[in-house]
């Protein structure tokens, strides 16, 4: 029992965001109802639920904008209600609008930036270098914000919320409305900053939690339906030119199961094998030459939460 | 830090036509009553006449300037601040590791430095007559001081009402309702009611008159600094509320 306990406040020192019970109400509307999560650097964690789940006013209250109706937020060590100055010099936010200045020059507005985060005069310069570096803004830095692209904006955002390098990141709905290159480019420069900070995404697009998180806190009517990590998908489904039989797909090496799906020809469920991944049985279907014409993962746990969540599937 | 968030307000009124547009404006309409208050010192017997020219050109220039700063104050206040909710730009104020306090501040000194050429143009105006007329720069500077003391109250006033909802043209109008009735609370006899002290106190044109005379009295400054950090104390309360409703 004593272990137990050492370990989880062992695990609460470690934890770079800690959130208690938070609770936040509109009059008698709940936001956020009692959420209780954990972040430690280096983990990059998904906030996903559909459009009102309370997602904005979570990241609002976490990045100090909002004072919860009941529930602490602790970050790196300091209470974001009794210290919230020493707690917010940890945080790097991007709003869902990022929050620019139209008159003010890409360069101005993060040397503005980088003083109001209390950065010492003489590094001003250096941070904001790096910081235009890192989001790709060496070309743009004497542009008006005002005259940017969406793209651009966005970057500029970005930049801002990064020029102080903060250990925690909060981005809500960091790719909306971007095309997608540019939300390629979002996903790189997310999981580039995984390698120094946390960071937590926003989205109401599963996808796109999927493509650059490995854990996932799922957020439906203010309550936390789901936290646990988001692995790769280990069933998969293939729909093939010249099905063989699901023993002849069962023999292959990445495989562990195979069935036929009824009603559809050619498709078959696969799990993988132990060590397999998809690209080996992808590469074992070609091989074989059965004609591989599609290939997607099968749902997962967090993916029916989703949609149940949504409205799009009955409660299983 | 309190400079800084000054120098941005500056720069956004200079790099959009609104501080030229205001300071264009603002120096047709005092020159054409500069030209007023001078035709009444042409003509026959101008020593004779000069004696009034001193109290004529403060009570003209500086009060239509006043009157001016009312119209304008609320209106640029409502800007600086509801202008950041607005515009969404207020997460990265109220996101910095910096006290509502000192953002306040910064949005104050702001608004004291977009005064600030408003009240020199006047000044300037009455200056250019050294040399033609016996102009009294000592009283000019205490009007101007009387001038920049009101603009200041009027932009804490205008800070207090843009904290009161996030729509910059309703806090204009909440700021013109406070500023009307702090302007004609001492004209409780045309309600019928007799006059009082303490109302006749509060009434900003009261203290302005003075400095306006070339009186600069230690109980003006006292009012003028008193009210100022009340309407600036209101707005920081409500600021820090804000988070909560």
């Amino acid at each position: 029992m004593a272990g137990a306990g050492t370990r989880a406040i062992v695990a609460a020192m470690d934890a770079l965001l800690m959130v208690q019970a938070l609770t936040r109400r509109f009059g008698r509307t709940p936001a956020v109802a009692g959420l209780d999560f954990r972040l430690c650097a280096g983990e990059v964690v998904g906030l996903l639920g559909p459009n009102g789940a309370g997602k904005t006013t979570c990241l609002r209250i976490l990045a100090g904008l909002l004072a919860p109706t009941s529930g602490r937020v602790v970050i790196a060590g300091h209470d974001m209600q009794h210290s919230p100055q020493r707690a917010k010099r940890h945080i790097g936010y991007l709003p869902e609008r990022p929050p620019l200045y139209p008159e003010m020059r890409v360069e101005e507005y993060l040397t503005q930036v980088a003083r109001l985060r209390g950065i010492p005069p003489g590094a001003v310069t250096r941070a904001v270098g790096r910081a235009l570096r890192r989001c790709g803004l060496d070309a743009a830095r004497r542009r008006l914000l005002g005259r940017l692209s969406k793209g651009y904006r966005q970057r500029a955002g970005l930049a801002a919320a990064l020029v102080h390098e903060p250990e925690l990141v909060i981005l809500d709905e960091p790719t909306d409305g971007l095309d997608p290159v540019q939300m390629r480019e979002v996903r790189g420069l997310i999981a580039e900053l995984a390698e120094r900070s946390a960071v937590l995404v926003s989205s109401h697009a599963l996808a796109e939690v999927q493509a650059s998180c490995r854990r996932v806190l799922v957020l439906d009517r203010g309550r936390l339906l789901h936290d646990g990590p988001l692995d790769a998908p280990r069933a998969l489904r293939v729909r093939l030119a010249r099905p063989p039989a699901p023993a002849a797909l069962a023999a292959l090496t990445s495989v562990a199961t195979a069935t036929a799906e009824a009603g559809a020809p050619g498709t078959f469920r696969v799990q993988l094998g132990a060590d397999a991944d998809a690209e080996q049985l992808a590469a074992g279907l070609v091989a074989a030459g059965w004609g591989l014409l599609e290939m997607m993962p099968e749902r997962t746990d967090v993916e029916r939460l989703f949609f149940r969540s949504v409205g799009m599937e009955a409660a299983a | 830090m309190i400079a800084a968030i000054a120098a941005r307000d500056w720069l956004a009124a200079f790099r959009t036509p609104l501080g030229w547009v205001l300071l264009a404006a603002t120096q047709a309409i005092l020159g054409y009553v500069l030209l007023r208050v001078l035709d009444l010192f042409t003509g026959a017997e101008p020593p004779v006449r000069s004696a009034g020219l001193n109290l004529e050109l403060t009570h003209n220039l500086f009060g239509t300037a006043a009157a001016l700063l009312l119209l304008v104050v609320p209106l640029l206040a409502a800007r600086s601040l509801g202008g950041e909710l607005r515009d969404g730009t207020w997460p990265l104020l109220a996101g910095a590791p910096i006290s509502l306090g000192t953002i306040l501040l910064g949005k104050f000194l702001g608004l004291a430095l977009l005064v600030l050429p408003l009240c020199l143009l006047p000044l300037g105006l009455g200056l250019t007559l050294i040399g033609a007329a016996q102009v009294d720069p000592g009283m000019l500077l205490a009007a101007a001081l009387g001038l920049w003391l009101t603009g200041l109250l009027f932009a804490a006033v205008g800070l207090f009402a843009a904290t009161l909802t996030r729509q910059p043209v309703a806090a204009a109008v909440a700021a013109y309702g406070l500023l009307v009735l702090l302007s004609v609370v001492n004209r409780t006899e045309l309600l019928g009611a007799p006059q009082l002290g303490v109302l006749d106190w509060l009434a900003w044109s009261q203290h302005l008159f003075w400095f306006l005379a070339g009186v600069v009295r230690t109980s003006d400054l006292v009012y003028f600094v008193g009210l100022i950090a009340l309407f600036l104390a209101l707005a920081h309360r409500r600021l820090e509320n804000a988070g909560l409703d």
